[in-house]
C-alpha cells in the first residue's frame, strides 16, 4: 500500500461515510419505522382473528417472504415503469424494504405478543379496556421489551441489506465506493473500506441496542 | 342487589356449573368454598364476563344481563360496577403501583390525569401502600401486588368485588397483610364475593359461606351455622378435613 492509496482511502473514506450518513442511514431508519408499524398491524390483525385481513396478511407475508429481495426492487424500481407508475430510487428501496420488514418482524410481533400472559389482558378487560385500547397501553408495551432483540437483529441486518439498492442505481456506501474503484481500479482497498464502513455503523447499533435494552429493564 | 340466575357451563362435555343461582345482598361477604374442580372459580369468572357461560343471567342493582351474550356497551356499563381481583394478581408489568390503579380510569373512562390519580393515591394509601406508589409490580413483593390489585379493583368504586382466591398464589407470611385489606373492606359494608381456600378467613370475616362441589352449590349458610351446624353431611366432612390434619388418622389424613 503506497503513499498514493493511502490519501485516496482517507479521502473517499468522508464520501463513504457522508454516503452512510445522506442515503444508507435515512433508507435504514425509514424502512425500518414503516415497517415496525406494518408488523404491528399484520400481527393484530391476526391475534384479533379479523377474518378478510387475516387472510390477506397471510397472503402478504407469504409472498414478501418467499421471494427475493432484489426481485422485488427489480420489480418496483425497472417493472413498475411500464405500467405508468414511477419511483425513485430512494423511495423504491423504501417500500420494498419496509415491506420486508413488515413480512419477516410480523412473526416476531406475534410471538412477542402472544408471550404476555392472558391475564395482563383479562385485567384490562375488568377494568373496563377495549381490545384495542389494551393492547395500545398494556400489551404491546411490553411485547416491545421481549421482541427488543431479535428486532434488533433485524435493524442491522437492514443497514446492510441496503447496500442491495445499489442494483437500483441509488448512490449509497457501496456504490460510491464502486465509483471511486473504477477510477482509480483501486477495488480491494475500496471495497474493503466499504465494509469498515458498514462495520462501524453496525458497531454502533450493537452499542445503542445493549444501552436501550438496559434502559428498558430499569423500567420494570 | 347482585344476582346469578341459573348458570349452566361445560367444557367439552365436562358440566363445571349445574344450574347455579346465587343471590348476595348489599353488604354480603359471600366466601365460595369447595374442593379443586368443583366450579367456584369458573363460576366468578362467569360473573366477571371473562369466561363466557352457557347460559344464565345476571342481575346487578335492577339490571339484568344476560351471561351469555352482552352487547360491549353494557359490558362497560357492567365492568365499571364491579371489581375483579385475580389470584395471580395480574398487574400491568408496564405500570406503576399508581399507573396500575388509575389506568382504568383514565383510559376507559377518560378521566383526567389529575383527577385519577388523586383517586389512585388515596386508593393505595387505604392499602398501605402510600410509599410504594411509583414501584413497578416486579419490585414489589406478593402481598403487597395484591394489595395494589385491590386499589386497582376499587378505583370505579363498585357495587361488587369478585375475589378468584386472592391469597393462594402468596407465601403464607403475606397472606395476612391480604386478608387484613379485604376485612377492612368487609368492615365498611363493601359487598364481596370471595372464592377461598382460606377458613379462617371464611370463618371471621365472611357473612355467608358457599360450599360448592361438581358444578353444584351443595349449601349454603350464614357463616356463623354453616361452621356450626352444617347440615350436609359432605359438608362437615370438608370442613374437618380443612380445618384438620394431623389429630385424625381416621379420615385419611389427606390434605389439599
Amino acid at each position: 500500500m503506497n503513499e498514493r492509496i493511502v490519501s485516496e482511502l482517507i479521502e473517499s473514506f468522508g464520501k463513504l461515510f457522508m454516503a452512510g450518513i445522506k442515503v444508507s442511514i435515512p433508507l435504514t431508519l425509514a424502512s425500518f419505522s414503516t415497517g415496525l408499524a406494518i408488523a404491528f398491524l399484520v400481527a393484530l390483525v391476526q391475534i384479533a382473528k379479523i377474518p378478510v385481513f387475516r387472510f390477506l396478511v397471510r397472503v402478504y407475508v407469504w409472498i414478501i417472504r418467499c421471494t427475493p429481495m432484489i426481485v422485488q426492487l427489480f420489480i418496483v424500481y425497472f417493472g413498475l415503469p411500464n405500467i405508468g407508475i414511477r419511483f425513485s430510487s430512494f423511495v423504491s428501496a423504501w417500500i420494498v424494504m419496509s415491506l420486508s420488514v413488515g413480512a419477516y418482524c410480523s412473526e416476531t410481533v406475534r410471538a412477542a405478543i402472544e408471550s404476555v400472559p392472558v391475564g395482563q389482558l383479562e385485567a384490562c378487560y375488568c377494568d373496563g379496556l377495549t381490545f384495542w385500547q389494551a393492547m395500545i397501553h398494556v400489551i404491546v408495551p411490553q411485547a416491545l421489551r421481549t421482541a427488543f432483540p431479535p428486532l434488533s437483529n433485524s435493524i442491522i441486518g437492514l443497514v446492510k441489506d441496503t447496500s442491495l439498492a445499489y442494483n437500483v442505481a441509488l448512490v449509497e456506501i457501496l456504490a460510491t465506493a464502486q465509483r471511486i474503484a473504477s477510477r482509480t481500479y483501486d477495488y480491494f482497498w475500496l471495497y474493503l473500506e466499504a465494509g469498515l464502513i458498514y462495520l462501524i455503523f453496525c458497531s454502533v447499533l450493537t452499542v445503542v441496542q445493549r444501552k436501550a435494552e438496559a434502559a428498558l429493564e430499569r423500567r420494570r | 342487589m347482585f344476582s346469578l340466575i341459573n348458570v349452566n357451563k361445560k367444557f367439552g362435555g365436562n358440566v363445571v356449573l349445574n344450574n347455579v343461582s346465587l343471590d348476595v345482598n348489599r353488604g354480603d361477604v359471600v366466601a365460595i368454598l369447595g374442593p379443586s374442580g368443583s366450579g367456584k372459580t369458573t363460576l366468578l369468572r362467569c360473573a366477571g364476563y371473562l369466561t363466557k357461560a352457557d347460559s344464565g343471567t345476571l342481575v346487578i342493582g335492577g339490571e339484568r344481563y344476560d351471561m351469555k351474550k352482552i352487547s360491549s356497551k353494557d359490558l362497560r356499563n357492567y365492568r365499571r360496577r364491579v371489581g375483579f381481583v385475580f389470584q395471580t394478581f395480574n398487574l400491568y408489568g408496564n405500570k406503576t403501583a399508581l399507573g396500575n390503579v388509575t389506568l382504568g380510569l383514565r383510559v376507559s373512562q377518560k378521566m383526567p390525569k389529575e383527577e385519577a390519580e388523586k383517586i389512585g393515591k388515596s386508593l393505595l394509601e387505604r392499602v398501605g401502600l402510600a410509599d410504594r406508589m411509583d414501584y413497578y409490580p416486579s419490585k414489589l413483593s406478593g402481598g403487597q401486588q395484591q394489595r395494589v390489585a385491590i386499589a386497582r379493583a376499587l378505583a370505579t368504586n363498585p357495587e361488587v368485588i369478585f375475589f378468584d382466591e386472592p391469597t393462594s398464589a402468596l407465601d403464607p407470611e403475606l397472606t395476612g397483610e391480604v386478608l387484613t385489606v379485604i376485612k377492612q373492606l368487609a368492615d365498611e359494608g363493601r359487598t364481596m364475593i370471595v372464592v377461598t381456600h382460606e377458613m379462617e378467613f371464611a370463618r371471621k370475616v365472611a357473612t355467608r359461606v358457599v360450599f360448592m362441589e361438581d358444578g353444584e352449590i351443595v349449601e349454603e349458610n350464614t357463616a356463623k351455622e354453616f361452621f356450626e351446624n352444617p347440615r350436609k353431611e359432605r359438608t362437615r366432612e370438608f370442613i374437618f378435613k380443612s380445618s384438620t390434619w394431623s389429630q385424625n388418622g381416621e379420615t385419611g389424613g389427606e390434605s389439599e
